[in-house]
């Protein structure tokens, strides 16, 4: 069926971008009004669509370029959710206090990025999923550099970082192409190994690094402290999250077929564990509210990618279950840090303290989704992440300890960051804070109200958003009203309780719930890999840019060299030849005539060589 | 008007009627103004005129003999139309955009006609259905450039002009001898007679070899690519045209009409070709992430695209040879861009040195987004035209099977994206350095709608596709 509500989910907020960008400054309002309608909008599209599926088709150009949609049961669930989180964090934005009046530029971004993710996310081929995409480099590099004067370095950082993965993907898809004949996802079935495999991993690497997995991430905690906080709430934590894991299971169970016996599948499974476990424990020496967010929102992608790559059917509608529970507490969280900071000027932990009295409501909303991220009973991050424990069990043990050592360490890590900030004395900065204006909270409430309802009735979820979109790949399995494994559950309760020990034994060590564990950061070998981080030691960007300068510096001496060539080479030639030259023509007769003696008799020589006289 | 005589119309009237470009200045400015406008509005439109002609499948064709086989012949093909309305549409650009630029130098009157003269040349080339005219026209326009290099007539700039003619004219003079084995073999400079003296021989290498030396040296390919740097020292428009839109893709359109058009080349050429592309991508890339001189950098980024193009070109597989064309037309329309923005920002700041440079875009703001579309489509980033080129010859690659290209030129993608923003972020963020006020109104209109042009091609790609297409099928079919 032909719609052209489709078209209008992509041009919708394009159109109403551009109208921000131009309209003059004095109408604040209106474009805020302008911003909710059209999300508001957005939402209630993707609603009264969402049974159905829905295509529309027009060709755009030559070879196979052409503007297809489709609206089916996993676009509809991820376009729903990136409405439904554009629409609050819009609402949020229109209280929050940007930089300089960058209001106007961060509400065209924005609307261009719904419109860029409603593209991606609806397209059904290839070259039009990769214009969307890619287009989305723009608007954060955009989004990033409002955020101050410096805030352009982090900027470029992001955009180089995704545009190298977005290269790859684009060289992916073209082998995608050629190997299928036909750019139309929907068609595609490419078989993995060989060619079919270096297509996966170029187009994987396109989808994880969207989603911020390692070795892709370093780019979110810069952004974390440059870029304005709804920036934050909006793309790293919720848009992108759902975009990459969208490609990635599009990938895995659509484009190819990820086998559990294959390799790519173990490689997958690696990433995600090492993402948990290096972006946790980077999470868990953070000194900073928002700073400390970011690296959960890098760790937390281990979790999907884990859960997709296992590719057992309960592991992969854990992923997903995840992927959508994390965009929901993660962005609470954001939005909480961007409130706090709102109220107090700051979000470093040492100058915050005590805000639990003063900002009940941010307070009882960090609540709920720090529990929710931690994985505690019975909120939605618990029943995803037994979810994902229960593939990665299935798959391999190692791959199960990594998961279940990341919940501990993510649970110590927000009991420390919730003591800080909210519990404990007060300080100078906090002492004088008030609850954040109503408009941030309404954002706050309704996503920690989703954290719990997803959580107490997670069979809606499962059942009606999560395996609609992948059923074809559940073997007729059913998991929303499945308990969860009770030897697992036991074990997580174990760990979140040893999470609280531990944090109860190191606040009372240190005298101070942001010290508690710092031993961790103390610890011999540790302290001093900590260190390099903090140096940026292991920043493949630091490396790339190294690397770069030194390279670049060789090219530019080969053609400084090449130059010289013409410069003082040739030149020299000349002159050098002029100056013979110039010797021979001595002005004596009985040298010209010699000269041309030799000619002749040169010339009688080749005469007689060539033509038979 | 029967399309022959217009097609000869579209080289005669720019050539012709720039000599009376300086008459008209003695009068009036405006009027030398106006008329240089008209001759190139011209020049389009009768090339818009022709385009719907020709790409609905005809070609046309018109001759005048001469003695000797130097018949003047024009030959308009989907190829030759979609190179002139590319070359065209960025000329009459700069063609305004001069008109402010220009206003407080001397030798106005030289100028004019020598911009004229260099697009009415550049049309000949494009047209030309004979190879010894196609080497006059190409020698008109290595002239008309040293000339217009050296504008400003300083110590430097006359031998930076001089290195540029000798080198072009040192690669035109190999090729010549190529055109002369041509000749030799088939007894005609008829690119038709060529064409089908070549369908039975093999094409002999050292023809190729010979021709490649004029072709690389014109569009300033590695290792004779050092003279285009150097000529960042003329005028900005002048250098928007040389660098950018007209002068090094004649190189690239040559290849195009007499390696893919005429005769096919050997399949090992498919090969060496794409890597000589690729070095010379590299280490331009490589030098441009080094360079502290605006244009300078903005000049090693053109030839570093120029191997984008020689790449998709001579990869030869149909969608690569599109891609390639598609980046003829983008590459163009957003290079312009860049050097016409240089010059905007030159003349404000009086500076080329971007360590001298800062925090222009809270002063600059119009051309500072001018700059970042521009520089945008360069890098390939959608919506704008440059992503479809870029994938389209990336596609190609993959089709032909050479994974290992594909990689070193996703290199040279990388570093065009580094070596853009380094020179978008160090001009117009962080500290202002030098203030400086926005261009003259006309300035910035053209700046900004070359921005708007490669966006436009972007969204509305299949105009340009199309005739790309087109013009391709053409190509390839011709050879059976």
């Amino acid at each position: 069926m032909m719609n052209l509500s489709l078209p209008l989910l992509v041009l919708g907020p394009f159109l109403a971008g551009c109208v921000v960008m131009l309209a003059p400054q004095r109408t604040r309002f209106l474009k805020q009004a302008l911003v909710l309608a059209v999300t508001a909008a957005d939402l209630v599209l993707c609603l009264r669509l969402f049974p159905q599926e829905v295509t529309f088709f027009c060709p755009w150009g030559a070879y196979g370029i052409d503007f297809s949609l489709r609206f089916y049961r996993f676009s509809a669930f991820i376009l729903t959710a990136a409405g439904g989180f554009a629409f609050l964090i819009a609402i949020y934005s229109c209280v929050f206090t940007f930089a300089k009046e960058k209001s106007r530029l961060f509400f065209t971004f924005f609307l261009f990025s719904l419109s860029l993710v409603n593209g991606a996310v609806l397209s059904d081929n290839l070259i039009i999923l990769l214009f969307f995409w890619e287009g989305l480099l723009l608007t954060v590099f955009g989004l990033i550099a409002i955020g101050g004067p410096t805030a352009f370095k982090t900027g470029v950082k992001a955009l180089v970082i995704v545009g190298v993965a977005d290269l790859c993907m684009m060289v992916g898809i073209a082998l995608v192409g050629h190997l299928s004949g036909t750019f139309a996802i929907s068609k595609i079935q490419v078989p993995l190994g060989g060619l079919g495999s270096l297509a996966f991993v170029l187009m994987m690497i396109g989808a994880i690094s969207k989603a911020g997995s390692m070795p892709f991430h370093t780019w979110i905690p810069d952004a974390s402290l440059d870029a304005p906080l709804p920036f934050m709430a909006f793309l790293p934590a919720a848009l992108e999250k759902l975009l990459g894991i969208y490609l990635l299971a599009r990938i895995c169970l659509d484009l190819f077929r990820l086998v559990p016996e294959s390799g790519l599948s173990m490689a997958l499974m690696i990433i995600g564990s090492v993402t948990i476990l290096l972006a946790v424990m980077m999470a868990l020496v953070q000194k900073n509210y928002k700073k400390l967010l970011s690296y959960h929102a890098i760790s937390q992608v281990g979790y999907m990618i884990l859960g997709i790559g296992t590719a057992v059917p309960i592991g992969i509608v854990g992923g997903l279950f995840h992927m959508i529970n994390h965009a929901m507490y993660k962005s609470c969280l954001f939005l909480t840090s961007g409130a706090v900071e709102r109220q107090s000027g700051t979000t470093d932990l040492e100058r915050l303290g005590g805000l639990a009295g003063k900002m009940p409501v941010t307070f009882l909303c960090f609540f709920v989704a720090a529990a929710a991220i931690s994985g505690v009973p019975p909120f939605n991050g618990f029943f995803s992440k037994e979810l994902v424990y229960d593939g990665a069990l299935e798959r391999g043990l190692v791959f199960y300890l990594a998961a279940i050592l990341g919940s501990f360490l993510t649970a110590a890590s927000f009991l420390k960051l919730g003591h800080a900030a909210y519990l404990g004395p007060r300080s100078e900065t906090t002492q004088t804070a008030k609850e954040a204006p109503v408009f941030m909270l309404i954002p706050m409430i309704v996503i920690a109200a989703g954290c719990v309802f997803f959580g107490l009735h997670r069979s809606f979820p499962i059942g009606q958003l999560v395996q609609p979109a992948v059923e074809n790949h559940l073997e007729g399995q059913d998991f929303s009203f499945l308990m969860p494994n009770t030897k697992l559950v036991a074990v997580t309760i174990i760990m979140l309780l040893m999470a609280f020990a531990n944090h109860v034994f190191g606040a009372k060590m240190k005298g101070s719930g942001l010290k508690a564990v710092d031993y961790i950061h103390d610890a011999p070998v540790l302290s001093g890999i900590y260190d390099r981080a903090e140096r940026r030691c292991f920043d493949p960007y630091e490396w790339g840019r190294a690397m770069m300068r030194g390279f670049s510096y060789l090219l530019w001496r080969l053609d400084r060299g090449i130059d010289w060539i013409y410069n003082a080479g040739f030149p020299g030639c000349a002159q050098v030849l002029a100056r013979t030259l110039k010797r021979w023509h001595s002005g004596s007769y009985v040298t010209y005539l010699g000269w041309s003696l030799g000619g002749l008799l040169i010339l009688v020589i080749f005469l007689m060589s060539t033509r038979s006289f | 008007m029967p399309f022959d005589i217009l097609l000869a119309l579209i080289v005669g009237v720019p050539v012709l009627g720039s000599f009376v470009l300086p008459l008209a200045g003695r009068i009036h400015e405006r009027l030398r103004h106006s008329l240089a406008f008209l001759l190139v509005a011209f020049s389009f439109l009768a090339a818009v005129r022709l385009s719907s002609v020709v790409f609905s499948g005809q070609v046309v064709r018109f001759s005048a003999s001469m003695p000797f086989g130097m018949d003047l012949s024009f030959t308009a093909d989907g190829l030759a139309v979609f190179m002139a309305l590319a070359s065209l549409l960025v000329g009459l650009v700069i063609v305004i955009y001069s008109f402010d630029y220009i206003s407080h130098y001397a030798n106005r009157n030289e100028y004019d006609m020598l911009v004229v003269l260099f697009l009415g040349s550049m049309m000949g080339i494009v047209f030309s259905s004979n190879l010894i005219f196609l080497y006059i026209f190409w020698e008109m326009t290595a002239i008309v450039s040293w000339r217009l290099i050296g504008f400003f007539r300083g110590k430097t700039d006359v031998q930076r002009a001089d290195k540029a003619f000798l080198v072009t004219f040192g690669g035109a003079l190999v090729m010549l001898i190529g055109f002369l084995m041509l000749y030799q073999k088939t007894g005609s400079f008829d690119l038709g007679v060529i064409k089908e003296y070549f369908k039975t021989q093999a094409f002999p290498s050292l023809a190729l070899i010979l021709i490649l030396f004029g072709i690389f040296s014109k569009s300033a390919t590695l290792p004779f690519h050092t003279w285009l740097a150097d000529a960042g020292v003329a005028p900005s428009p002048v250098t928007a045209l040389l660098h950018a839109a007209v002068l090094v893709k004649i190189g690239v359109y040559v290849f195009a009409r007499l390696f893919i058009a005429t005769f096919p080349i050997g399949a090992v050429w498919h090969v060496i070709l794409p890597w000589v592309a690729a070095v010379s991508s590299i280490v331009s890339a490589g030098a441009a992430l080094r360079e502290t001189d605006l244009k300078r950098i903005i000049a090693y980024s053109t030839v570093s695209q120029i191997g984008f193009i020689f790449f998709g070109l001579s990869l030869g597989v149909e969608i690569a040879i599109a891609g390639g064309l598609l980046y003829i037309l983008m590459h163009g329309m957003a290079k312009a861009g860049l050097f016409l923005c240089a010059g905007i920002i030159e003349q404000g700041t009086k500076t080329k040195d971007i360590s001298r440079l800062g925090g222009l875009f809270s002063t600059m703001p119009l051309t500072g987004t001018a700059f970042l579309f521009c520089a945008a489509s360069v890098m390939g980033l959608p919506p704008f035209g440059g992503f479809f080129s870029k994938f389209l010859i990336f596609l190609g690659c993959v089709q032909g099977g050479q994974m290992g290209l594909g990689f070193v030129f996703l290199f040279a993608a990388l570093m065009t994206i580094l070596y853009l923003l380094r020179v978008f972020t160090v001009v117009f963020f962080g500290e202002t350095k030098i203030a400086a006020r926005e261009g003259t109104p006309v300035m910035v209109a053209c700046v900004l709608v070359l921005a708007f042009l490669s966006l436009a091609a972007g969204i509305w790609v299949r105009y340009p596709l199309d005739m790309v297409q087109q013009a391709t099928t053409q190509m390839i079919r011709v050879i059976p």
